[in-house]
């Protein structure tokens, strides 16, 4: 880490303000920020905490449910509320990363945290990410890469959460520097290489996170939900792949269905294609199974990635007969 | 070393149950008997809590890492971030103007190749290791850049870039054929008349050691009375007087001006012998800086240049007719880094009739192979016990019927027989991927084995212990020698004690002083058998020394009385004792130091060998390809077992490392850069909490009368079957073979792919 | 960035090839992103968004530390310790390097093995991926606070007794962990004790004794060993 001014302070604005003004990083958790600050990622001349501003570590759940973005990983997954009417949220958080981890890494760190990509997270190596003239994962060791949207770059977003999010139909609120407040769906937040190569998310500089929000909508009509992650090992790794899939069900009949791929694309994926192969149907092994077939559909692997096409599918499948409460 | 004389003679009663033998072996005049089968133990031989259990549990064990004094300082090491190059200028000014930075240091010159990412090139100083961090970022090195090839693929290739010196990376072929008389022609008449062949290529991938202190260490200068310059060095080191003898020579010290310190270390699994360049860049810019200074290597370093298990790919083809292995012909290379070397080892447990083995090894721009927990033998294994496996599969025979029927070892069939028990081997799939255990659904269960065998050794020379016995009944027992995870400093107070008759809560142990007797470096297996007798012989001589003295007090003669059970009392009339606090009282103002030098090995051992038998139990997801471990049974012999608790602790530690090597660790180079992708611990893997198995350990009781304790070593060889029993488990749950290492996802899935779906 | 005169310099002198270039691109994300036709985008940005302009609330004050040394006071097991060191010390170097307290390891610094783990208002942490000036006001428990001096919790008595540890690097940390789960977990389990350390790794395979040590622990540590210590 380079030397920098610490700075605490009382509102959302502030830290935003110092952010936009002074190139400040902002620390939720300061999980990601201490590992770009380590690598030297990132230099900034100060780093801001947002841990004394009030009121950002609870979820509030009635209809709707509403997550503080302080409200740590360990907070969202041991939250009873959220384990039953959004179980998929609850569990991508507890799978992700370690207790430790989870006790210190906020909801809002988890969606704005930076590529994982071993080239990405290389100081001395250029790739397209960090202005470099391509993406050093595609001549190189691309096992843990993207199978969709990887033509400009590789990456896989690193967020267990977001898939979830995106299945709730979940929205985040910002402030933004001067004041403006916005409602963004998780599932707009994160831009694709092609829009934009250097950076993961639509919030502008000084941009903050108020809130993440669930809408009743999504939480109504017993909504069932899984959450699925392949790993190599079993303990403390990251994900191969993984799923949230949401379920509107009547009977055995799907009214209603969401699913959404992570560790599989830049940005979280949603899969209306499969989806509409579900609504309308009798949930058994064989919708499942073709549905997941075609949540794959249209992958562009790497040279070293294809296995997460089979693996994919197979996961999904299981995911969604989970959710259908069949597995 | 002193020149020993043997001529008393002793019978011993060695081997294990149902398989006894007498050996008569020479001892030598004041040499205790050897413990046999028939030695009654008081201590030996239980489960004893470590000495050092609570020290390490509680965190007060200070290790090298945890040193620190008053105005030291932090060094940190500046590392070529090229591949392959030459220096062409190295600028230090920008770091020497930080304010807090004390000294800094050149480790290449201008002109000098640097043949890895990683390589050090220069060291600093500072007041903390912030503001070393900033010196060792401002120091700027230029290169003239050249080619690299970081895998054995780019590096043997013609008109591959020269990675070091010469004009091939490749080393001589070395050529082995076994037995000697045997020719090439005939290797391959008996390939082509087998019964049963296998032709296949295996690969196992580069290991690094990842032990969890780094390497380095904390060195600080003082003066001694006549004002000669003395030196201290705190050493994360399995090799605390190699250590000393490096630096000796590194810095024109002479043995008494310098020791090593190493009581307590993180882990060292073959990487850490010798005095590395952390502990003399620490040892140098104390010197210079006039300041005590740590320089511990951070992950990355570690990872980059901290040492490593070579990689390996072997082609093989073997043969069996009528159920024994008639011809096995292998050619193996692989990569040591850009120093070379890299032997894998896999014919030592079967008769394999006729052998050859083709080795050489590729140097790549890559860091240094060192010694890895049973260097070559993991590879070589894997590739051994599957090759076993496939053709007892062909021949239709039981796995461990075809390698009884090839292993000529009697303590492995016993040892095979009980671990079939143990694991139920009776549910093992007849055929791999059908039957009961592998069941219908995706998730299939099957059963596999490998087994291992490693050499009797320990006696290196000049090994001695010191015993000290005080008037208030404590005892200690020293040795310079260090106990790096396996319960060296333990064993050594059991023995001790055992062989003294004292009570084991009085016995200290201190280790890792070099100003202590010489002791062995923890390696090759042989640092239990070589302490272990030699505390036994110390133990002895303190409690002639100590009888001695006391007989004077008691007035009778030394030669009756003996001491047991912490006890001292008359031979021919037991009712008269004292209790070992009221003996030592005895002593006064006195002590008892006794420094006694090791006897020597016996050639009338039991077996020339120790053996283990490990059978696992997978599961393998064939959809997502995942293979979990269920269990393990590890069944180990390494002669008398001292402590059954550090014994059992070693077997664990072996299979859970082999099961490590065999599914996670694979360090990834990128070809283009020439750098190490994953260079932490989250994308290097190692195996956590949920990955565990159950695993059964069994500590094969053996008396082997190899040295006057009959005591072998173990740390290796239980290393070496898993990744074998893991992948023949996989094949018999799936029906399909990996052959490459780690046996990840990925890979098994293409297996099933290839073999035609995944159900 | 940095008060020393030598860091102009410095700049000037890296080795230039990566940082600066990546560091202005990292900037230049400064420039407003118009609402992005996403290629594969989930929803589009214009629809699912909807501004509100409320008026403006105070903007608080913000306290600052550094650049350079400033007083940090710290809560260690009850005790509060005012260090002097530079904002961007972690944790785990102040307990380390500032107060010898070594009992927690630094082993990958990146938050990836658990050896740094402490307890901080109750919650498992790693050291390593704190800052120690984010810590002021919490209340800190590392393995020196868990037994008085000259004694052995009951947790680490479990551990030197099951053997649960070999060279002992990741064990202050682990002892962490499980001292945690016990404290929180009424009816501690074997499945529990697995899920409970996720965070720690072991290289040299002490695990399963690690969990025989948690359950032993567990029921109070019944017939644990005596409490002398031996070097
Ligand atoms: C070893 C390891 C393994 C991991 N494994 C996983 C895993 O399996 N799955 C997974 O999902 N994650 C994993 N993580 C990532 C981890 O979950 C994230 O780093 C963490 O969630 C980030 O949260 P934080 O609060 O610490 O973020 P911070 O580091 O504090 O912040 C991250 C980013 O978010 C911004 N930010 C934070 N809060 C706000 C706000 N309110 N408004 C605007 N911007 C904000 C910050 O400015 C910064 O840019 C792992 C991390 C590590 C180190
Ligand atoms: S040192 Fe902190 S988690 Fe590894
Ligand atoms: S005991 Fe050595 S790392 Fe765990």
């Amino acid at each position: 880490m380079n030397r920098f001014e610490y700075l605490e302070v009382t509102t959302l604005e502030m830290a935003g303000k110092l952010a936009a003004e002074k190139g400040a990083a902002v620390r939720a958790g300061g999980v990601d920020v201490q590992d770009l600050l380590k690598e030297h990622l990132i230099e900034p001349a100060s780093v801001v905490s947002i841990r004394n501003v009030p009121n950002l570590q609870e979820i509030k759940a009635g209809e709707n449910i509403s997550i503080g973005p302080r409200v740590t990983l360990a907070q969202l997954a041991a939250d009873r509320a959220v384990a039953s009417k959004a179980r998929a949220i609850a569990i991508s958080a507890g799978e992700a990363a370690s207790p430790q981890i989870r006790n210190q890494a906020t909801c809002a760190g988890n969606l704005l945290q930076r590529p994982r990509c071993w080239y990405f997270r290389n100081e001395e190596l250029l790739c397209a990410r960090k202005g470099g003239p391509e993406c050093l994962a595609h001549d190189g060791e691309n096992q843990y890469h993207a199978i969709f949207g990887n033509k400009n770059c590789a990456i896989v977003h690193p967020s267990n959460l977001a898939p979830a999010l995106i299945a709730f139909d979940a929205t985040v609120k910002t402030v933004k520097v001067g004041g403006a407040r916005r409602e963004i769906s998780v599932a707009a937040l994160f831009v694709t290489p092609e829009t934009d190569i250097h950076k993961e998310h639509v919030l502008e500089p000084g941009e903050m996170m108020e809130s993440i929000e669930v809408p009743a909508a999504a939480l109504a009509g017993g909504a069932k939900s899984a959450f699925a992650v392949v790993r190599e090992k079993q303990t403390y790794d990251w994900p191969l792949l993984c799923a949230a899939v949401k379920l509107t069900m009547d009977g055995k009949n799907i009214k209603d269905a969401r699913i959404v791929l992570g560790a599989v694309c830049p940005v979280p994926l949603r899969r209306e294609n499969a989806e509409k192969l579900l609504i309308g149907k009798s949930l058994d092994e064989s919708a499942a199974r073709v549905a997941a077939t075609a949540a794959f559909d249209g992958a562009t692997p790497l040279a070293q990635n294809g296995y997460k096409v089979p693996m994919g599918i197979a996961m999904l499948m299981r995911a969604i007969l989970e959710a259908g409460g069949l597995s | 070393m002193t020149k020993k004389n043997y001529d008393r003679e002793e019978t011993l009663k060695l081997g294990f149950a149902g398989n006894v033998v007498e050996k008569k072996v020479k001892l030598a005049d004041d040499q205790a008997k050897p413990w046999d089968l028939d030695t009654k133990f008081q201590y030996a031989g239980k489960h004893i809590p470590r000495f050092d259990g609570l020290a390490k549990a509680s965190g007060r064990a200070k290790y090298s890492y945890d040193m620190n004094f008053p105005g030291m300082l932090h060094a940190r090491i500046v590392r070529a971030n090229i591949p392959n190059g030459k220096i062409t200028d190295i600028d230090v000014s920008g770091a020497e103007a930080i304010p807090g930075v004390k000294a800094t240091m050149l480790l290449k010159k201008v002109g000098d190749r640097v043949r890895f990412d990683g390589e050090g090139v220069a060291a600093v100083c500072a007041t903390n290791l912030e503001i070393a961090e900033d010196a060792m970022r401002a120091v700027v090195v230029t290169y003239e850049k050249m080619a690299h090839a970081v895998i054995v693929d780019d590096a043997s290739k013609d008109g591959a870039p020269i990675v070091d010196k010469g004009d091939t990376n490749k080393s001589p072929e070395s050529v082995n054929i076994n037995p000697r008389e045997v020719s090439e022609d005939e290797i391959n008449k008996r390939f082509a008349a087998a019964d049963a062949k296998v032709e296949a290529t295996y690969r196992t991938q580069v290991q690094t050691h990842s032990a969890l202190e780094t390497h380095g260490g904390v060195a600080k200068w003082d003066k001694d009375s006549s004002g000669n310059p003395t030196l201290t060095v705190w050493a994360s080191t399995q090799g605390s007087f190699s250590v000393l003898d490096g630096l000796c020579g590194n810095l024109k010290l002479d043995r008494s001006q310098v020791e090593v310190i190493c009581e307590y270390m993180g882990g060292g699994f073959g990487a850490k012998f010798g005095a590395d360049q952390p502990t003399l860049v620490a040892a140098n810019l104390a010197k210079k800086a006039g300041a005590p200074v740590k320089c511990m290597l951070n992950r990355k370093e570690e990872h980059l240049a901290g040492g490593n298990r070579p990689d390996s790919i072997h082609h093989v083809r073997a043969g069996a007719t009528d159920g024994k292995i008639v011809v096995f012909d292998v050619t193996n290379y692989g990569t040591g880094g850009y120093t070379g070397g890299a032997g894998a080892r896999n014919i030592m447990i079967y008769d394999m009739g006729a052998s050859r083995k083709v080795e050489y090894a590729v140097k790549t721009n890559c860091g240094p192979a060192t010694a890895m927990r049973a260097p070559g033998h993991p590879q070589g294994s894997f590739v051994l016990e599957q090759v076993v496996d496939e053709l007892a599969e062909k021949l239709n025979m039981d796995p461990i019927e075809f390698r009884l029927k090839n292993d000529r070892y009697p303590m492995r069939k016993a040892q095979y027989e009980k671990a079939m028990e143990l694991i139920d081997w009776s549910r093992r799939n007849k055929k791999g991927g059908e039957g009961a255990l592998a069941g219908t659904g995706p998730k299939k269960r099957g059963l596999g084995v490998g087994a291992s065998t490693w050499g009797q050794n320990g006696n290196r020379d000049g090994t001695a212990m010191a015993v000290i016995i005080n008037a208030d009944g404590g005892v200690e027992v020293r040795n310079g020698c260090q106990d790096i995870g396996t319960g060296t400093r333990t064993i050594i107070g059991i023995c001790a004690a055992e062989a003294l008759g004292c009570p084991l809560e009085n016995m200290k142990v201190r280790l890792g002083h070099t100003r202590d007797p010489y002791g062995p470096a923890s390696g090759g297996s042989v640092t239990a058998p070589t302490v272990t007798a030699a505390a036994k012989d110390a133990g002895h001589a303190a409690k002639l020394a100590f009888l001695d003295k006391i007989s004077k007090k008691l007035s009778v003669d030394a030669a009756k009385l003996d001491i047991s059970l912490g006890k001292v009392f008359v031979k021919d009339d037991p009712a008269k004792s004292w209790n070992w606090h009221d003996a030592c009282k005895l002593l006064g103002v006195e002590t008892v130091e006794v420094t006694k030098e090791r006897s020597d090995n016996f050639r009338a051992n039991f077996s020339g060998q120790v053996g283990g038998v490990q059978i696992a139990e997978v599961e393998v997801d064939t959809e997502t390809g995942v293979v979990r471990v269920i269990k393990v049974v590890a069944v180990h012999d390494a002669g008398l077992v001292i402590d059954r608790l550090t014994f059992e602790s070693q077997i664990l530690g072996g299979v859970i490392q082999g099961m490590s090597f065999a599914l996670f660790e694979n360090r990834v180079m990128d070809r283009k850069s020439g750098k190490m992708l994953n260079n932490n611990l989250e994308s290097y893997k190692i195996p956590g909490s949920l990955d565990m198995p159950e695993i059964v350990t069994v500590a094969f009781d053996i008396s082997n009368g190899h040295n006057s304790a009959g005591v072998a070593g173990l740390g290796e060889p239980t290393v070496i079957p898993t990744a074998g029993a893991i992948a023949n488990a996989i094949a018999n749950a799936t029906g399909v073979r990996v052959r490459s290492l780690p046996m990840t996802p990925d890979k098994v899935l293409a297996a099933l792919a290839a073999k035609g779906g995944s159900r | 960035m940095t008060d020393s005169p030598a860091n102009d310099e410095r700049e000037d002198l890296q080795n230039a090839f990566s940082r600066r270039r990546f560091l202005q691109t990292l900037g230049a994300a400064a420039a407003v992103s118009a609402a992005p036709a996403i290629a594969n985008a989930n929803a589009k940005t214009s629809e699912a968004e909807k501004i509100t302009i409320p008026p403006a609330t105070p903007l608080g004050e913000v306290k600052n530390f550094g650049p350079g040394e400033v007083d940090v006071k710290l809560k260690i097991n009850g005790i509060v310790r005012t260090l002097r060191i530079e904002p961007r010390v972690t944790l785990l170097d102040a307990l380390r390097d500032r107060l010898d307290m070594t009992g927690a390891k630094k082993v990958c610094d990146r938050g990836g093995c658990g050896a740094c783990t402490i307890i901080m208002n109750g919650n498992l942490m790693y050291s390593c991926m704190l800052l120690a000036v984010e810590c002021q006001g919490a209340e800190i428990e590392t393995i020196e606070g868990i037994a008085p001096e000259g004694e052995f919790s009951t947790v680490s008595s479990a551990f030197a007794k099951c053997d649960a540890l070999q060279c002992g690097f990741c064990t202050p940390g682990f002892v962490m962990t499980i001292t945690h789960h016990l404290r929180n977990e009424k009816n501690p389990t074997m499945e529990s004790v697995k899920q409970s350390c996720r965070g720690n790794l072991c290289r040299c395979g002490t695990y399963n004794r690690i969990f025989d040590a948690a359950l032993l622990a567990a029921t109070g540590g019944a017939g644990l060993p005596n409490t002398t210590e031996k070097k």
